[in-house]
Order: C-alpha cells, then sequence, then structure tokens
C-alpha cells in the first residue's frame, strides 16, 4: 500500500512539473506581452523587462523560475505592482473555498434528499417536482441563475444583499448560484442509484425479514446508493473550491476566479503560471486522494497496479 | 445503535454549523452586524463616500501608477505641487511658484510646516525623488514617458544620464526647482499627476517593489491617507487632518469597493449600498429617465478608424480616405453601437480641452466632416481613389478592419462594415484578435485600418496632435507630412498662449481637412449613478478621473 501511495505522489509532482512546463512556454507564445499598452515606447519596455528579468535568454528565465517554485517563491505580479502571486493566491482563496464550500454542502446535502424522495416517489407528482428541479439546474447557466437569484430576491423582494461577502446573508445567493448545477447532478444520479437499490434482491431479504420501512430505507437503500455520489465529488469539489470566475464578479466577491481570466488577458505571466501550479496541484491531489480512498476500498486496483 | 445516534448529532451538528455560525473570510466580527457600509452614511456622524471601481486599484505607488484608477486614488492621499480640481490649478504643496522668461524653469516654493501622515517634515527633497523615481530605468515605471518633459528626462529613463542629472533639483528644504525639456504650458497643470509626485526615500528603501503595497508601507502628506485596503474588494481612505488645507475637506472616509460587473454595481446602488456607480452603456437610457440621479462626463478617450498610410496599403490614397470619412454615418453608427451616450467625434480634438482662456471647442469651431454620410462628396473621391488604385470597381477594394475580440468591439467593427459596404460598396473584412495582439500589429503597422483611441495625458490641443508627428513614439499610421511637422515644432517653443494655439489648430486643419489622415469616430463618455446628496464631486478627462478630494454629503 505504501509503495502504491509512493507510486501516486511521485506521479502527481511529474503531472505538475510538465504542466508547469508547458505553460510556461505557452503563456510566453501568446500575442502580445504583459507592458504593451497603448502610451507604451520601446525604452520603458526595454526597462520594465529588465525589471523583472524577461530580457534573459528563455532557458535562463526557466531555470530561474522553477528555482523559485521548489522553494515555494511564484514571484511577483507583473500588474499589481509590488504584490506576490503568493498574496494574491493566499488573500483571495479564502473567499473563493469559503463560497465553494458553502456551495458543496448546499448542493450534496439538498441533492441527496431530492435524489432520495424522487426515487421513493417514482413516477408520482413529487418525482416529477425533483426532476423538474434537477432539468432546471443543468440547462440554466450559472450566471443566469445568479442574476435571477440577485433581480428577485436582492431588489424587487429586497429579503439578501444583491453582492459582496461580507455576513452570512451575503454568502446565500451565491452559494445557491455556484452550488446549483451540483444540486442538480446529485439529485440525478442519487435518484438512478436509488432506483437500482431498490428493485435490488437484499432490499427485497430486508423487507421479507419484516424489517420497518424506515431501516430499509435508511440502513439500506441509502447507504448503499450513496457510494457512487462519493467518486463525483473529487473533481467536484477542486472545481468548485478553487473560484467561478462568473458568479464571484456578479456578486463582486473578492475571489480567485477573476485571476484566471485576467491575468492570461493581461498577459501576466508570473500571475498566469501561479494560478496554473495552484489549480494543477490542487486537482491533483483531489484526483490522488480519490486514487487512494479506491486503492483502500478495492484491492483489485493496487493489485493490477502492482502487475502492471 | 449507538453509532446511529452519533451519526444523527453529527449530521444535525453540521446542519446547524452551516446555518449559523459561519464568519466569512476578512470579515470583522464586531463591526459586521447591522452597519451595511454604504448609502452616503452620516452614521456615527462620519461621512463617507462609498465609490465602486471595475478592478482593484493595481497601484497605490505614485511614480508605478500605470492606470486612471490609481492616479484617482493617488490624488486623494497625496499633495503634489500642484491640484487640479477639473481644470481648475492651484498650489497644493507649493504655495507659490515663477516661471522663468523663456517658460523652461519652474521654481516652487512649498508651504510653511508640512507634514507626512507618519509625523516626518515634507521636504523639496521628496518631490525631487520622486520624480527621480519616475524616470529612473531601475524602478522602471510603465509612465515614465510623461516625465520625458523633463530636462534629461528621456536621457535618464535609457540610461545615458545619471539620475542626478535630471533637471530637478531641491534648492534647499522648501524649493523645488524644474527644468523642462521645451516650454509647455500645460506644465503646472501636469505636476499634479501622482507620477511627479513626492516619495520617501527612507520607506522605498525599507519596503522596496512593496512601497505603497499596504496602507503601513508608506506615507502620506494629501487630504486624506489609505487607511485600509483589503486586495480585491475595498480600499479605505480617511480624512488626514494634518493636511494644510484640512478645512476645506469635508469627507471623514472615501470607500473604494471593487464590483468587477457594472450590472452589480448598478444594483448595490439602488439597494443604497453604493454612492457612485458606473451605469453599463446599454442602461444608460433606462436609468437617465429613471428617478435616480445621473451624470455623465467626459472620458477624455477619442476614439477614431486609424488609417495605415504607409505605401503600399489602399488607405495611401488620400481619396479613399477622404471617402472614408465622407461615406460614415456617425450620428447612424453612434445610436447603433453606442446607444448615443458617447458624442459623434467629427474633428481629432476634444473640444473641452483649454485653450487660453477658454476651451479649445469653442475658440476653434471645426467640422471638417459631416455627422452623416454625404453621399455625393463620398461618391466623388471614391470614384478617383478607384482610377487611381487602377481597379475597376469600388467592390474591388478589399480592406481588412481590425478589432478587438469583446462583444462591443464586435458589434461597432458590423456596424462599420455595414456601413462601408453599404455607403461606398468596397469590401470590408473583420479581423478580430486579443487586445494586446491588436496593441502590437498597431505597432508594428500590420493592418490596413483599426478603431483604436487616444487618452490625453493634459489638457492641451497639443496632446492629441503630438501623435501624429511623422517620427512620433505613437504615430502608428504612417502619416508624414513635413507641414504638420513644423506647425508643432513651432508651437513648442512658441510663449504667447493664443499665437501657440492658432498653430496648433492650424496643424488639425491640415490634418482632417487636408490629409483626412484618419476617421473621427466617437468621443467616450461614462453615465454614473450619483447619490443626489453628494456635493463638489467631479469626474474629469485627464490626470484623474473620480475626484472626491472637496465633496460633501448633504443634511
Amino acid at each position: 500500500m505504501a509503495k502504491y501511495i509512493l507510486k501516486r505522489v511521485l506521479l502527481a509532482i511529474v503531472t505538475l512539473f510538465v504542466l508547469t512546463s508547458i505553460v510556461f512556454v505557452l503563456v510566453r507564445l501568446l500575442p502580445g506581452d504583459p507592458f504593451s499598452n497603448p502610451k507604451m515606447t520601446p525604452e520603458i519596455q526595454a526597462n520594465l523587462e529588465a525589471y523583472y528579468g524577461l530580457d534573459k535568454p528563455l532557458v535562463v528565465q526557466y531555470v530561474t523560475y522553477m528555482k523559485n517554485v521548489f522553494q515555494g517563491d511564484l514571484g511577483y505580479s507583473m500588474k499589481y505592482e509590488g504584490r506576490t502571486v503568493n498574496r494574491i493566491i493566499s488573500e483571495s482563496f479564502p473567499y473563493s473555498a469559503d463560497l465553494g464550500i458553502r456551495a458543496l454542502c448546499f448542493a450534496f446535502f439538498f441533492g441527496i434528499i431530492l435524489g432520495i424522495i424522487a426515487a421513493l416517489n417514482r413516477g408520482k407528482k413529487l418525482d416529477f417536482v425533483c426532476i423538474l428541479i434537477a432539468i432546471i439546474g443543468t440547462s440554466i447557466p450559472d450566471f443566469i441563475m445568479g442574476s435571477l437569484l440577485q433581480y428577485f430576491f436582492g431588489i424587487k423582494w429586497r429579503i439578501l444583499p444583491v453582492a459582496q461577502y461580507t455576513s452570512f446573508k451575503h454568502t446565500i445567493l451565491p452559494s445557491i448560484a455556484v452550488g446549483f448545477y451540483t444540486l442538480a447532478s446529485v439529485s440525478r444520479l442519487m435518484r438512478s442509484s436509488m432506483l437500482e437499490v431498490v428493485t435490488s434482491d437484499y432490499t427485497k431479504t430486508a423487507r421479507a425479514k419484516g424489517l420497518s420501512e424506515f431501516r430499509v430505507t435508511f440502513k439500506h437503500q441509502i447507504r448503499n446508493a450513496i457510494t457512487p455520489i462519493i467518486t463525483i465529488m473529487g473533481p467536484t469539489v477542486a472545481s468548485v473550491l478553487t473560484g467561478t470566475f462568473v458568479i464571484e464578479a456578479l456578486f463582486a466577491i473578492p475571489g480567485m476566479g477573476k485571476h484566471y481570466v485576467d491575468s492570461i488577458n493581461m498577459s501576466d505571466y508570473t500571475l498566469v503560471l501561479g494560478m496554473t501550479i495552484f489549480y494543477g496541484a490542487f486537482l491533483v491531489i483531489a484526483i490522488l486522494i480519490v486514487d487512494i480512498l479506491y486503492g483502500l476500498v478495492d484491492p483489485r486496483i493496487r493489485l493490477s497496479g502492482k502487475k502492471g | 445503535m449507538k453509532k446511529r445516534v452519533l451519526a444523527a448529532f453529527l449530521a444535525m451538528a453540521m446542519t446547524v454549523a452551516l446555518v449559523t455560525g459561519c464568519s466569512t473570510p476578512g470579515s470583522k466580527e464586531s463591526s459586521d452586524s447591522g452597519s451595511s457600509n454604504g448609502g452616503g452614511s452620516e452614521s456615527g456622524g462620519k461621512k463617507r463616500i462609498t465609490y465602486t471601481l471595475r478592478e482593484d486599484v493595481p497601484s497605490m505607488d505614485p511614480q508605478n501608477s500605470n492606470s486612471i484608477s490609481s492616479a484617482s486614488a493617488n490624488i486623494h492621499v497625496l499633495a503634489c505641487l500642484t491640484r487640479n480640481n477639473e481644470g481648475e490649478v492651484k498650489g497644493d504643496a507649493a504655495e507659490k511658484w515663477e516661471v522663468s522668461d523663456d517658460g523652461l524653469v519652474y521654481t516652487f516654493h512649498l508651504r510653511d510646516g508640512l507634514k507626512w501622515s507618519d509625523g516626518e517634515d515634507v521636504k523639496a527633497e521628496d518631490y525631487v525623488y520622486g520624480m527621480q523615481r519616475l524616470m529612473d530605468p531601475e524602478v522602471a515605471s510603465d509612465y515614465a514617458f510623461i516625465g520625458y518633459i523633463l530636462k534629461n528626462g528621456g536621457a535618464v529613463n535609457t540610461g545615458e544620464a545619471k539620475v542626478e542629472e535630471l533637471g530637478v533639483k531641491a534648492l534647499d528644504d522648501k524649493t523645488v526647482e524644474i527644468t523642462l525639456e521645451h516650454p509647455a504650458v500645460y506644465f503646472e497643470a501636469m505636476v499634479s499627476m501622482c507620477s511627479f509626485g513626492p516619495a520617501r526615500k527612507d520607506l522605498v528603501e525599507k519596503y522596496g517593489a512593496e512601497y505603497a503595497a499596504d496602507p503601513e508601507k508608506a506615507a502620506y502628506n494629501g487630504p486624506f491617507v489609505m487607511s485600509e485596503w483589503k486586495h480585491g474588494d475595498e480600499l479605505i481612505m480617511t480624512k488626514n487632518p494634518d493636511y494644510w488645507d484640512a478645512d476645506s475637506i469635508k469627507l471623514d472616509e472615501i470607500c473604494i469597493k471593487t464590483v468587477a460587473e457594472a450590472k452589480t454595481g448598478v444594483a448595490m446602488f439602488e439597494q443604497d449600498e453604493v454612492d457612485i456607480t458606473i451605469v453599463p452603456s446599454e442602461q444608460v437610457t433606462q436609468y437617465a429617465d429613471s428617478e435616480f440621479n445621473t451624470e455623465s462626463y467626459f472620458t477624455g478617450a477619442d476614439d477614431y478608424i486609424m488609417l495605415n498610410q504607409t505605401e503600399g496599403k489602399p488607405f495611401a490614397n488620400k481619396n479613399l480616405r477622404f471617402a472614408m470619412n465622407y461615406g460614415l454615418n456617425r450620428k447612424e453608427y453612434n445610436t447603433l453601437v453606442n446607444y448615443d451616450t458617447y458624442v459623434a467625434a467629427q474633428r481629432l480634438v476634444l473640444p473641452d480641452v483649454t485653450a487660453a482662456d477658454t476651451t479649445y471647442g469653442e475658440a476653434y469651431p471645426f467640422e471638417p466632416f459631416p455627422l452623416e454620410n454625404d453621399e455625393a462628396k463620398a461618391k466623388e473621391y471614391l470614384d478617383k481613389a478607384v482610377s487611381e488604385l487602377g481597379v475597376s470597381s469600388p467592390a474591388d477594394i478589399e480592406v481588412t478592419l481590425l478589432t478587438t475580440d469583446t462583444e462591443g468591439a464586435k458589434k461597432q467593427a458590423e456596424v462599420l462594415k455595414e456601413q462601408y459596404e453599404k455607403n461606398l460598396g468596397i469590401k470590408v473584412e473583420i479581423d478580430q484578435v486579443t487586445y494586446k495582439e491588436r496593441l502590437e500589429r498597431e505597432q508594428v503597422l500590420d493592418y490596413d485600418m483599426v478603431v483604436t483611441g487616444w487618452v490625453p495625458d493634459y489638457s492641451d490641443a497639443y496632446s492629441y496632435l503630438e501623435l501624429w508627428i511623422s517620427d512620433g513614439q505613437y504615430n502608428h499610421s504612417g502619416y508624414n507630412n513635413p507641414k504638420y511637422d513644423e506647425l508643432l515644432a513651432a508651437s513648442t517653443t512658441e510663449t504667447d498662449a493664443k499665437a501657440r494655439q492658432d498653430l496648433l489648430f492650424e496643424a488639425e486643419k491640415i490634418f482632417l481637412e487636408e490629409d483626412a489622415a484618419l476617421v473621427p469616430l466617437q468621443l467616450r463618455q461614462d453615465t454614473y449613478l450619483v447619490n443626489p446628496k453628494i456635493e463638489n464631486f467631479n469626474v474629469y478627462f485627464v490626470g484623474y478621473d473620480f475626484n472626491l478630494v472637496y465633496a460633501d454629503l448633504a443634511e
């Protein structure tokens, strides 16, 4: 088992290294450069390039950058004067993560409940209501959902604040907007997985034993049906926690989302790379954990790894 | 059984935690409850105004300030030598100043008893150091170009001269002497920009690249001090009681909120959470007709279609350039693209810029091209162009319109294409690229025509006209007219204000009336929702946009 984990960790590090190298080259192939603006002159551009070390050969820059990255230093942003990329991430990530966790709690909690209700009432009115919610969730893009929530709850009924992220009240609308899509997919997955379980032999056996309907549902059906939900958690957590561009912009939340898009538009090389490394590491770790969990749960996976 | 009870308990605990105990990151537990922070609040006797910006202020370092939002925030926390309030220039840190007869040497005398927010004395040396920083190649300021007007500015910035050779000296603790490369009537206004502002050598040396990156990493001598900066969220400036003119400052606090989405800003305004916010152009008409108070201001940005006049390119042909100008219906364009929120431009220079003691537009009215297209004239010029270019019909003239890949730019390009194909019968192809690529292609003259523009750095016609000097740094059109160059050169040495403006107007006339060197398109205007209680707030087109220095909240 230890060997399996070690192998996965090494692979994760190599993945990150390759990813960083590719992005390092790609970002420089983008047209324009971090300093181009309508008033830039060649002389001032030369000063700026020297300041950020961009006048050195690309290989030298690459080696310097990699050395710094291994020491945990992602360098200074080129757009935000005097702010390190480490700092930008550490200031904005808590907002994105906070929003993400709330959204996930909302999505998984209500998604699972909706799925169960739908499955237990298959073909009845309640089932259709749940399916309808799921369809709405998967088909309405998050920015429309966000705008609608803002309009009704914020402007029309004035129940909740339209934007910002300063108190619990402020977090409700963005959490729903971010989590609704996940809620819909979780509820659909839960419903189908429940339906499989409902018709299974062990459910029949449990009923035949004379167990109460409550015990059959909770002890036998839900426990078994919930396993597939865990498998989709890894990637979902990574993507939701690292920020959502549209919702953060819409609700004026100072999270990480905007930096993904802005840094590329502005050709802020260090910020693009920093964001890539951070997101990459997050995703790789999430997948790593899922892989390890699989290994623990299902011995066939590590055995096949040994053979290959 | 025990396990089940535990599980149920945990689930309950989680739900409770989810609903109640959550504090958001960055929120202060105490001040959080109850107090919404905007809405021109006078709660607790504090006068506070909140305005929104689309992005976080990129830098508060005056010399590394490279955007209008940085410059606007900086004029609130710094006292430069002079202060520009909507074009009216008066002494700020400088009590008075003299200009030499040749217009080259400015001697500024600082007021008595000026203090930095940390208690240090403000010295002439701080201003000298600020300007040296601006030009120092090691500091690599984006905005160094503005200081090329200082004697040896260019030489210092390119490393040919030492920083000490810059034409800025402290004669004593209270006198700054500035020598210019050439006389400039607009220098008094220009020196109010934060690029020429003071900097603290001891703090710069202490914090290095992080100077002014946080409130405590700089000192302030302006009407306000930066008291809090939550990056990406809000920047708060509080009144500086030690400012020399503190009696004229009425506000206690100014809060800049980062709100990326303009529509969100508008929603926040409607909920009384902010006092000033920009209105997205498609909503301007809606709000102008509403009960809310809107105000519109020129941003100074002057947009035009730049035509590549290098040899071999279609627009090297003068008659084709005239046809482009007469074949455009600027009125219809402005309605379709800007919902009439901008002003259709018929000339190059923003009419609002200063000219001696009036505005340029009033002193020199000029309409070289019509508001609506002139079919007859367009045809006349087009026919000439067709024969000169040696093609059989206008349809054989194919040009590419370079533009940015935003929604707005796309719409703009499509309206232009439609108009030119309909009104002139030429073929226009649209080439959408990223903003950075567009700039790059402009610089290497790899385009036929491109929608671009200019934002002036000082309120003077020269700021728009100097672009088109044949060897000008920013002349990316290939425009080259010795007569034009001569007029502009003459204007830099002319010391009589009126005669100088005449020369500049002459140049503008040649540029458009004789050469049709570009197609004027629009003068941009920004419209804001403004809390009607706010007094003395303004938005200006050079040096800053928001100015709340002398603002007040009515009871």
